[in-house]
């Protein structure tokens, strides 16, 4: 891909500068806490660090259970020439999903909390387990290649023999957590719209994530032919293009007659923010790679294929952020969009797995070796002309986005005022008692003892306690009359209002408020 | 006696007696402002349109943020307080998702941040057998601090008594399953910025209906592969080796 272009030292001077500005970020962050490096809020407390790099990425790394049960359990050893490939881009997509949780977390250093201190009642305790224990799964369905490559032929013997038990354990695992990122959002039926917003959410997220992640397979087969002449034999990615397209349609006639049930297809074409993203969800990224992967014709181009995949992985990426974002703002009462710190480290992070991607396939077996040569090279007509098809219309969502999101925030109406309650706020001001009145313990050289009352002290049309209170005297029972009795103190706290501006300054009258008792 | 509060609003002058009191009890900077509940006000008093409208934790009944949070660092107690233990917290703010009302806020100035919200003044007061700051501070009775059944039949009476002042409507009787804060107002609630579509169903009942399932997707899931890994596998073997078909 990127590093076989003509001119790599353009793509190395990208990463240097997105990197330098994703550890600029990330120091930042943990320096000056989240709110200065975000553009999260007590309204939005999740951003693109959990719709994009948290959900996202696990997403995408569904490719990894699917493919491991086709290849071991049913036994369809073709596939074989894509494990390896598939594994090692869900292994690196679990780890960087951890890196990002661990920068999003306000307490990065007690996240092995959630393995000492137990509430099974937490769909997020749960997602921590199993990204947890398939992240171990992950890396040790991958280790063979490196036993392979170093020769351990002991080891590699005693993987074959547990892989079958790892591979159970992984699908297990996934359908579980994959499912789970979904219930996340169950308790939030008040929060989330309801375009969104259904008991459905973790089926959803589950068959979403299967499409999603064996369109990455696709995607990461064609961006490696290109990158090192290694790729994937087109029959094998033409057959699972066509389970894409299955799994895209199951999704969809669930999620819409799921919505025709909850009675929100009427969302879908209200016109609002919500539908528009919606539509542009459902259409661009599940309707049209559906059929374009029925399309035989697609099917036989690798350009084609790519381009599905690509919008498929488009759909999965919206449906996310539609969740985790659009779908919330409406009750956050705010709009959030990432601060550009927020957007250097999610770069750092994609770049991050590209990286390393290419690292392993570089200087491990991922590829087959027979595939080795460099026969395997798309078209390189055919996938510029497709390529620039890919970028105009890319191009082009984008503007309607903006567009849209522009006359979404024009056409917002303002919150209704409540109406004035005349009488509410008559009776309230008769229902005022006040405190009964204070005396303060003399002291020794003291005129006379004080004697505070709100009653004089206080407008009754608008009280206020904040002018005196918690600043200047205790407001607690416990603590009434604890004034000073040092005089000086005492006339400090009185004279901050009784200072000839205010109220009677207390050095003109002591007899103001000292009563002598005689 | 489970503890509770009921505000009424129509009773409020809004001289935010309450919100200081909290600060001062929980020793919070007195500087911030008031009317808006933050990691450094934990009880508000908004001024809007000539209401004045308290908020604070409503300390469900059975807590969203309870059953959200990954290491138990929020816990509803016996007295029905929900409160929250920071050095249990890892920071990942699903509590403040899950909350319908909005109410756990995070200290986004902080690099090492914890999650803040009314706490029912458990440590220093309920625990005790004390009532809150907030509602001993309050000089018209607006907020008021007993036995939630009580103050569930005080409410009741109150709506019966003047059905003309009072919205026949006790919110938080059934709100998210029910809960221990209450309030009566004059104007709709709706108005008045409270969550107009909290479902009267547990909130953490929504994912524990998913949640319960999980060790059955385990053991039947689990069976299930490795049941159909075998039947391949020697449906494979027989066909390279067709004699030992039996």
């Amino acid at each position: 891909m990127k590093f076989k272009l003509p001119k790599p030292s353009f793509w190395l001077v990208t990463l240097a500068v997105i990197w330098a500005a994703g550890l600029f970020s990330v120091i930042y962050r943990f320096y000056n806490g989240l709110g200065a490096a975000t553009n999260l809020s007590d309204a939005y407390p999740w951003g693109i660090w959990i719709g994009f790099d948290i959900l996202i990425g696990v997403a995408l790394a569904a490719g990894g259970f699917a493919v491991c049960a086709t290849i071991y359990i049913f036994n369809l050893k073709e596939y074989r020439p894509i494990g390896r490939p598939t594994v090692l881009t869900a292994f690196l997509g679990y780890v960087l999903v951890i890196v990002a949780l661990l920068i999003d977390l306000g307490k990065p250093y007690n996240v092995w909390h959630v393995i000492t201190m137990w509430n099974h009642h937490s769909v997020m305790f749960e997602v921590g387990w199993c990204v947890m224990l398939y992240t171990t799964v992950l890396f040790l369905e991958f280790l063979p290649a490196f036993f392979e490559r170093f020769r351990m032929v002991f080891w590699q013997d005693l993987f074959h023999r547990i892989l079958i038990p790892l591979v159970i354990a992984g699908v297990v695992l996934s359908t579980l957590h994959q499912s789970s990122l979904g219930s996340l959002y169950l308790i939030v039926p008040s929060k989330l719209h309801p375009i969104w917003y259904s008991g459905m959410l973790p089926v959803f997220f589950f068959i979403s994530a299967l499409a999603g992640g064996l369109a990455m397979v696709i995607f990461e087969s064609y961006l490696s032919a290109r990158a090192f002449g290694k790729g994937i034999e087109q029959r094998l990615l033409a057959n699972i293009s066509r389970v894409i397209g299955v799994v895209l349609m199951i999704y969809l006639v669930l999620r819409l007659q799921n919505m025709i049930e909850r009675g929100s297809i009427k969302y879908a074409f209200d016109g609002s923010r919500e539908s528009f993203f919606f539509l542009i969800e459902i259409i661009l990224g599940y309707i049209t790679p559906m059929i374009l992967f029925f399309n035989a014709k697609v099917r036989a181009s690798k350009a084609g294929l790519f381009f599905a995949a690509v919008l498929t992985l488009f759909g999965l990426v919206m449906n996310r952020l539609n969740v985790a974002i659009t779908g919330m703002a409406r009750s956050a009462g705010v709009d959030y969009l990432p601060s550009w710190m927020e957007v250097a480290i999610t770069l750092s992070i994609i770049a991050a797995g590209l990286v390393l991607f290419r690292l392993a396939a570089k200087y491990l077996p991922v590829f087959p070796r027979e595939e080795k040569l460099g026969d395997h090279q798309p078209p390189l007509v055919e996938a510029g002309r497709k390529g620039k098809l890919v970028m105009g219309l890319l191009a082009g969502l984008l503007v309607f986005l903006l567009a849209g999101f522009g006359y979404s925030l024009a056409t917002q109406k303002p919150n209704q005022p409540a109406a004035v309650p005349e009488a509410a706020r008559a009776i309230a001001a008769e229902t005022l008692n006040f405190p009964a009145p204070i005396t303060f313990t003399p002291s020794e050289d003291s005129p006379g003892q004080v004697t505070f009352n709100h009653e004089s002290h206080v407008d009754t049309s608008e009280p206020n306690c904040s002018s005196c209170h918690a600043g200047l005297f205790s407001i607690r029972a416990s603590k009434a009359g604890a004034v000073s009795k040092s005089p000086a103190i005492g006339h400090d706290q009185c004279g901050t209002c009784h200072n000839g501006e205010k109220a009677f300054n207390y050095e003109e009258s002591c007899d103001g408020c000292h009563m002598s008792s005689e | 006696m489970k503890a509770a509060i009921l505000t009424d609003l129509t009773k409020c002058v809004g001289c935010e007696a309450c919100a200081l009191a909290c600060k001062e009890i929980n020793d919070l900077p007195r500087d911030s402002a008031n009317h808006m509940l933050t990691a450094y006000t934990w009880s508000s008093m908004e001024h809007r349109n000539g209401v004045n409208i308290r908020r604070q934790c409503m300390h469900c009944e059975e807590p969203a943020c309870a059953s959200a949070c990954p290491v138990g660092a929020l816990t509803k107690t016996p007295e029905g307080a929900v409160i929250y233990d920071g050095h249990k917290c890892i920071g990942c703010r699903y509590c403040m998702i899950a909350c319908p009302f909005g109410i756990p806020k995070y200290q986004w100035d902080k690099p090492i941040p914890v999650i803040q919200k009314c706490i029912f003044c458990y440590e220093k007061a309920l625990k005790i057998g004390e009532q809150p700051a907030c509602t001993a501070a309050c000089p018209t009775g607006a907020t008021i601090f007993g036995d939630r059944e009580e103050l569930i039949a005080e409410a009741r009476r109150r709506i019966a008594e003047s059905p003309a002042k009072y919205q026949p409507h006790i919110y938080g009787l059934k709100e998210a399953g029910g809960t221990s804060v209450l309030y009566l107002s004059a104007l709709p609630f709706a108005e008045l910025g409270f969550p107009a579509n909290i479902i009267e169903e547990s909130y953490p009942n929504l994912t524990w209906k998913v949640l319960n399932k999980i060790p059955g997707i385990v053991t039947t899931g689990t069976a299930f592969l490795a049941g159909l890994w075998w039947i391949v596998n020697r449906r494979i073997k027989l066909q390279e080796k067709p004699d030992e078909t039996v």
